[in-house]
């Protein structure tokens, strides 16, 4: 018969252990034995989570049970073990200060064999449950850690925003798809591909490196959800996932951020021999988002006649210049200054486009 | 002094201790033989503390011939044993502690006696 459970009786009097070790093994658990608390503790600490319930005696020389128990209830890795206190019927006193001392119930001598069935199976109910409790909250941490590791990579690889995303609970919904008004900007550089084709892969990769470090910081600040790097080519847009008012503004304040800080870094490249320039296309509208691609490799992407609009005019931006939509424009009337660079016409947008651009921010 | 009315050893006690470790004379007769082979210990316990003067220190012997006196069914030495704890708790020791202590060595003489008989008429497991 396996054990039901470990008991361990500590009492100084032979006798009374004894009798005791019996009517416990007659209940089917396994008993190791101290004559003292410090016998007892040391036993403890010898068998760490071994012992399931320790019955008591107050009355026992080098360390008594109040001592005991006390050094017991100070200690993690024993404070949880039900004690059962042995004492005479004349000693309730003792009990009591033992039940305020952590006990989690008494027992009188002579020991009846009912009442210590009753006890001890309530004890191994009690310490069952703690384990149980113990286990499931070891298992969560466990499982609470991975996910936090596997959100700061994926938030290494995606826009904090979509990261989050992923893993809050409306996540799945706006993942499957959702239309919203969205400012998407694109910027790229002017020049990069001649740039590319003369200068060596470390030198092309550390420029890359430097603009995407500007560029990942103007977005941060302004909170916009990345949707892609490719190359020089960077789209960002607002509002999408998480709601922007001033979704149009932030996307502004996030060029205008970009513009001014490439400057001095176009100037290290100038004196490197290359000339590159830098230019944004705003646009807002309606777009599709959500998750597009497919099984294994999907994105978190915006689709809309709103993304090829900003592509566009990032395409007919020359350096420097931030180039507005119509509709960017009006939204952002008295809050920017911006001149007119009159109609164009855009690649595969049958009518052309009233654009502007932004000089600066009021 | 014991209630005089109480046994040197309550043979419904032994019945009891029987009946509930499934008539297995060989563990009663064990715990038994425990008890006769450590009550001699508690006495020297009892007799330091008493020379000595010292309350405090004939707390614990007393106390535990007094519960292992109780398990057994000896009765009157269980009596007195906790008479002289209380003794120990009080305190200071009187002359009663001498008597007391004198009184408990014969009640040990006798329900050692009463034990040992209590062993032989049993048959050897």
């Amino acid at each position: 018969m396996t054990a039901v459970g470990k008991a361990l009786v500590v009492d100084d009097s032979s006798v009374n252990r004894l009798l005791l070790v019996r009517r416990l093994e007659a209940l089917g658990l396994e008993v190791m034995q101290a004559e003292n608390g410090v016998l007892a503790l040391e036993l403890l600490a010898a068998n760490p989570g071994a012992v399931d319930v320790v019955l008591l005696d107050v009355l026992m020389p080098e360390l008594d049970g109040y001592e005991t128990l006390a050094a017991m209830k100070a200690d993690q890795s024993t404070r949880h073990i039900p004690v059962l206190i042995v004492s005479g019927v004349e000693e309730l006193d003792s009990v009591v200060r033992c039940i305020e001392l952590g006990a989690s119930d008494y027992l009188t001598k002579p020991i009846n064999a009912s009442i210590l069935a009753a006890r001890i199976n309530a004890s191994l109910a009690a310490k069952r449950l703690h384990d149980v409790e113990v286990e499931s909250f070891e298992r969560q941490t466990a499982l609470n850690r991975t996910i936090e590791r596997q959100k700061q990579e994926l938030s290494r690889f995606l826009s904090p925003q979509i990261a989050a995303l992923i893993s809050s609970p409306e996540g799945e919904q706006l993942l499957a798809g959702h239309r919203r008004e969205v400012t998407v900007a694109f910027c790229d550089l002017r020049g990069f591909t001649h740039f590319a084709e003369q200068a060596g892969p470390e030198e092309v990769m550390t420029l890359l490196s430097e603009y995407h470090r500007l560029m990942g910081e103007a977005i941060t600040e302004q909170e916009g959800t990345l949707e892609h790097f490719a190359g020089d080519g960077v789209m960002v847009f607002f509002n999408d996932p998480i709601p922007q008012e001033d979704h149009v503004e932030r996307a502004v304040r996030m060029a205008v951020a970009m513009r001014d800080r490439f400057v001095e870094l176009a100037s290290a490249w100038r004196q490197r021999g290359y000339e590159l320039g830098f230019g944004v296309g705003i646009a807002v509208g309606d777009a599709t988002l959500g998750r597009i691609g497919f099984e294994g490799r999907h994105d978190y992407g915006a689709i809309g006649n709103v993304t090829i609009l900003a592509s566009r005019l990032s395409s007919q931006a020359q350096a420097g210049q931030i180039l507005l939509s119509p509709r960017a424009q009006t939204m952002l009337q008295g809050l920017i200054e911006s001149e007119s660079v009159g109609e164009l016409t855009l690649k595969g947008l049958t009518r052309p486009v009233l654009a502007s651009n932004v000089v600066g921010l009021r | 002094m014991p209630e005089p009315d109480l046994p040197v050893v309550d043979e419904r006690i032994l019945a009891e201790l029987m009946a509930s470790t499934g008539d297995d004379i060989g563990f009663v007769r064990e715990l038994i033989q425990t008890y006769l082979a450590d009550t001699p210990l508690q006495f020297d316990g009892m007799s330091e503390a008493v020379e000595a003067d010292d309350a405090a220190a004939l707390v614990r012997p007393a106390h535990t011939l007094k519960s292992s006196s109780e398990t057994v069914g000896a009765m009157r030495l269980s009596s007195i044993a906790r008479e002289l704890e209380m003794a120990g708790r009080s305190g200071s020791l009187d002359a009663t502690a001498r008597t007391g202590l004198d009184a408990a060595r014969a009640e040990w003489l006798a329900a050692a006696g009463a034990l040992d008989a209590f062993l032989k008429r049993r048959p050897a497991e």
